[in-house]
């Protein structure tokens, strides 16, 4: 009972530092700040490599030369560009430089049965993105219908492509990156809670205060460890919560609670282990910066990463080897939390 | 004579005493500064890099590592033995599923069925589940299949069935001069200026044809003409020219379209030690702050200006090295430095204001991250535009992607581009060494607290009981500091407005102008009235409405001078944009009016922060909850008069 009750207090003596300084407020601003960032650079990229996916724009071409019949064909099955025949190139480029059309495409067929096309884009606008983005689309339609008509000379004919369907790149970015973000930046803070909590009592010299008093230094450890894991799974619910009411259902939020609190329980062991090595505050927030950019970064490289598993998880594409995932990141921390508590309960931390 | 050469010698010796106290601090600092950061955590730093390339290396051998954060979040149903599924097994977000027992929208989100007969395929049908996420998984698929067919044609024998056509790309400009015309709406005016060039470039494609030697600016005589009046007056930066090799060859499948990707990322390296760097040096600072570890420093003669610098040194020249480094490895020269070291100064300044106005480590960490988070965005953001709009060079770093990207800068460029983050950081230093001295360092205060405090502190005394025995002269005085404070803020607002500009230029224009005008006036409102508040709440003002409306007017005037200075952003081109032309909507466009107009406009924006400041400062001078009203009440009042000057002017 003493054991229980000592550890809530250092827990909730934890909690009460972090309202008193607002910090969680300041927490919480900036991950919003940075999904808001995040999602501002995609769309704008998005809006910059694939203009057709926001409602597209459509480009004018002036076509010349002697294979522009088959140019035409090509623009009619693309959407985001059509093609004004010009008599020849000269009339063309003409009609480009008059802002008539917004590129010149000049298709001329070659003595050995290819085609030539040289392309003119506008230099320097906001409109070269686009035009150039557009411009491949319908290129690439036209080499897929010339292939086709040379099928008789490949040995293994391109296969015919399904139907174009409308969706946005922003779909899968919202699941593969947006979400996986938000879940895991409240578990490098409270990493860096404890990194901080740690270190701040050791300078100050108020650890040996508190080891004079009826609690064991595991105590301790567990008091600050409980307050720093408690904080993030809230967090991360908001941000589901928060997506679910702007139009994005995430699914399995249990599971990907679960898997976050794991990995936040992981990283607060390796918050304490690398506090108990290095009590100075500067080395131990270098050293965590490190760890943690190691393990997220070698974690996410591997096949069943922790940001793919949220990934599939949310988007409910789990099967049972993301099952299989969540249960080993939660023996994994586990295992890492009672080892690294051992070894300090222990040893102590070095002053 | 001797005399003025004695003094100037006199005041030789003072600077460098002055310089080699600050030497002195700067070797203390970088002595205990090694001194946390010891060998063994270096080690310690090394071995966990070295597990982690172990690790990564052996995933690559064992073709476990990828970096496909959306690897497996489609499932698609596909026969086996279709070729198809050859497609799908190659794209990483993609994971096939036996077609028999899928079931879609449960257990696949796509199924494919191809119309197989006697071996080849005519015709491919897919049926994905009728949700948002059966419409990206089809359109993923498509791009599999895509991507599938380029692999087969690659490996084809005969190159000019698989690859049959050849495409040249070129990018020649049309017009001259800023073409902020086409990047906003567009006037259509530009055919005649275009028109001339056409024979030219003509000429060009026609001898030209298929070398690839045709862009404007490199081809000899006919478009280097045109291109170099661009790049000789404020013009956007040429997209095509030499950043991107300006001609591509090959098939419609390797065209990239010109955007600075990888100049972007590789500016974003410039930026990933600032962040380390600001850790070490707002631990350093908060340190002296714990425990009174700093007092024995402050009671020495040297200065906190001493202090201060030589604690700020080191990590200024490890930025400086860094950076230099850095600039070597991705192939940048000087300029990407001399960008760059704003950026260092104005980060490492941030910092220093919050770990003296931090009451605790974890307070510096949040603190810390929140500094770097918002100088990350206001760097990164406008960079995205580099090839787009004049107003991309508010950040250093768009001058770091010119400079990768080969790009000339004219030196006016380069001080419009670093002048405000310099004077920033300057100013923010002197924020924070307001309050380095003992009655404030070691006191436990919220952050807002401080932060008045740190204002309050470059602020004299206005009313009380002996104001009525002063001279004018005296009066005057006093109020000096509130202007001059107020003149201060105006980098701060400068910043906090482009990057509103920049955040919101996205948006379009119906919706971004209103927004941007309430946005602005509050900016401006808050910067003119928030250090009167500070006097208030400290004491430095008696709260009397005299007293109220005499700060306040102090406070418009200041702002008003200082605002007049920016005129020097006209010069650069930045009030073209019509977003601009919003934001600095008072000192922009004058000609065409009659000479009394001009008198009413320039006069007028005097008498709007006049009222509107008063307005904020009387409410100030009673409690909280009243400024924060009269802040909203003068906001109003700035905004509407934003949103006139707007409608002249259009």
């Amino acid at each position: 009972m003493r054991n229980r009750d000592s550890r809530l207090t250092i827990a909730g003596r934890e909690l009460s530092g972090l309202r008193a300084e607002k910090t969680i407020l300041l927490a919480i601003a900036i991950q919003l700040f940075i999904a808001a960032f995040s999602s501002f650079l995609v769309v704008g990229l998005v809006s910059m490599y694939d203009p057709g996916s926001l409602g597209g724009a459509e480009v004018e071409v002036a076509g010349a030369g002697d294979a522009v019949s088959d140019l035409e064909r090509a623009a009619n099955e693309v959407g985001g560009a059509s093609v004004t025949r010009y008599e020849d190139a000269g009339a063309a480029r003409l009609s480009f430089d008059r802002n008539a059309a917004d590129a010149v495409v000049v298709a001329n067929r070659n003595d050995d049965g290819g085609i030539s096309a040289t392309v003119t884009a506008p230099d320097a606008t906001v409109e070269t993105t686009v035009i150039v983005v557009q411009l491949r689309d319908l290129l690439r339609t036209y080499e897929r219908q010339e292939r086709a008509d040379r099928a008789a000379s490949l040995s293994e004919s391109p296969l015919p492509l399904p139907e174009r369907t409308g969706t946005s790149p922003y779909f899968t970015f919202t699941y593969t990156v947006l979400i996986p973000v938000l879940v895991f930046l409240p578990v490098f803070i409270s990493g860096s809670l404890v990194v901080d909590s740690i270190t701040e009592e050791i300078d100050e010299g108020t650890f040996e205060l508190l080891r004079v008093a009826p609690v064991t230094l595991g105590e301790i450890v567990d008091g600050k460890a409980l307050a720093a894991v408690a904080i993030a799974p809230g967090q991360a619910l908001l941000w589901l919560l928060l997506l679910r009411v702007n139009g994005t259902p995430v699914a399995n939020v249990p599971s990907i609670l679960v898997l976050m609190t794991a990995l936040t329980t992981l990283v607060v062991a390796l918050a304490i282990a690398i506090s108990a090595l290095a009590p100075d505050r500067r080395a131990a927030q270098f050293l965590y910066s490190i760890g943690v950019l190691v393990l997220f970064g070698g974690a996410t490289a591997m096949a069943g990463g922790p940001a793919n598993a949220v990934a599939r998880l949310a988007i409910d594409s789990g099967d049972a080897t993301t099952t299989a995932l969540v249960v080993a990141y939660v023996g994994i921390a586990a295992v890492a939390y009672v080892g690294v508590r051992t070894l300090v309960a222990e040893n102590g931390f070095e002053k | 004579m001797t005399d003025r050469s004695d003094r100037v010698r006199h005041r030789i010796r003072g600077a460098q005493r002055r310089l080699r106290r600050i030497l002195r601090v700067a070797r203390w600092e970088t002595v205990r500064a090694s001194g946390g950061v010891d060998r063994r955590t270096l080690l310690a730093a090394l071995a966990l890099l070295l597990v982690a390339g172990g690790v990564l290396g052996g995933g690559l051998a064992a073709g476990v590592v990828g970096l496909d954060v959306d690897r497996d979040v489609y499932r698609v149903a596909v026969d086996g033995d279709s070729p198809y599924a050859d497609a799908v097994e190659a794209e990483p977000s993609l994971t096939a599923v036996p077609l028999g027992s899928a079931a879609l929208g449960d257990t696949a989100d796509l199924v494919v069925f191809d119309g197989r007969q006697s071996g080849s395929i005519e015709t491919v049908a897919v049926r994905a589940s009728d949700t948002r996420k059966g419409e990206a998984a089809a359109a993923e698929f498509r791009e599999a299949v895509k991507a599938h067919n380029e692999r087969l044609m690659a490996a084809e024998e005969n190159r000019t069935a698989a690859f049959p056509i050849t495409v040249t790309l070129q990018y020649i400009g049309r017009t001259s001069g800023l073409d902020d015309g086409s990047t906003l709406g567009g006037d259509g005016s530009e055919s005649d200026g275009g028109s001339g060039r056409a024979s030219g470039d003509d000429s060009g494609d026609a001898s030209g044809g298929t070398d690839g030697g045709l862009t404007g600016g490199d081809t000899a005589s006919e478009g280097s003409g045109g291109d170099d009046g661009d790049n000789g007056g404020f013009a956007v930066p040429s997209v095509g020219g030499a950043a991107f090799g300006a001609d591509t060859v090959g098939s419609p499948g390797s065209i990239s379209p010109p955007f600075p990707f990888v100049s972007l990322l590789l500016a974003f390296v410039f930026l990933v030690p600032m962040n380390f760097l600001i850790q070490a040096y707002g631990s350093s600072v908060l340190d002296e702050r714990t425990n009174r570890r700093g007092e024995p420093l402050l009671v020495t003669p040297l200065s906190p200006v001493d202090i201060v610098a030589g604690k700020t040194l080191p990590y200024v020249a490890l930025a400086a090295v860094v950076t230099t480094l850095i600039a070597v490895a991705v192939g940048g020269g000087a300029l990407s430095v001399i960008a760059v070291l704003p950026v260092a100064l104005t980060f490492l300044a941030a910092t220093f204001v919050g770990a003296m106005f931090a009451r605790s480590f974890k307070e510096l960490t949040f603190v810390t991250v929140g500094v770097s988070v918002l100088l990350t965005t206001y760097a990164f953001v406008p960079a995205i535009f580099t090839n787009v709009t004049p107003v991309a060079l508010v950040s250093p770093l768009t001058l770091v992607v010119f400079d990768l990207q080969g790009e000339a800068v004219s030196v006016g460029e380069v001080l419009f581009s670093t002048g405000p983050m310099t004077i920033g950081a300057a100013l923010l230093f002197g924020l924070g060494l307001g309050v380095y001295r003992e009655e404030d360092m070691f006191t436990q205060k919220p952050v807002g607290r401080k932060f008045l405090d740190a204002l309050a502190v470059r602020l004299s005394a206005v009313g009380g009981p002996n104001w009525g025995g002063r001279s004018l002269r005296a009066r005057l005085r006093a109020l000096a500091p509130v202007a001059f404070l107020t003149a201060c803020t105006i980098p701060f607002v400068f910043v906090a407005e482009l990057l509103a500009v920049a955040l919101l230029f996205a948006l379009p224009v119906t919706v971004s102008i209103p927004v941007l005008l309430v946005t602005i006036a509050f900016i401006e409102e808050l910067a003119k009235s928030i250090h009167l508040y500070a006097g208030f709440e400290r004491g430095a003002f008696a709260r009397t409405d005299r007293v109220a409306v005499a700060v306040g007017t102090a406070s418009a005037v200041g702002f008003f001078l200082a605002e007049k200075a920016t005129a020097v952003v006209q010069a650069v081109g930045l009030t073209e944009l019509y977003v601009g032309r919003a934001a600095f909507g008072s000192v922009a466009g004058l000609e065409g009016l009659p000479p009394i107009a001009v008198a009413g406009l320039f006069v007028a924006p005097l008498l709007l922060h006049g009222f509107a400041t008063t307005v904020a400062a009387v409410g100030a001078s009673r409690s909280r909850t009243y400024y924060v009203l009269t802040l909203a009440l003068a906001t109003l009042i700035h905004a509407a008069y934003n949103f006139g000057v707007v409608r002249v002017y259009a």
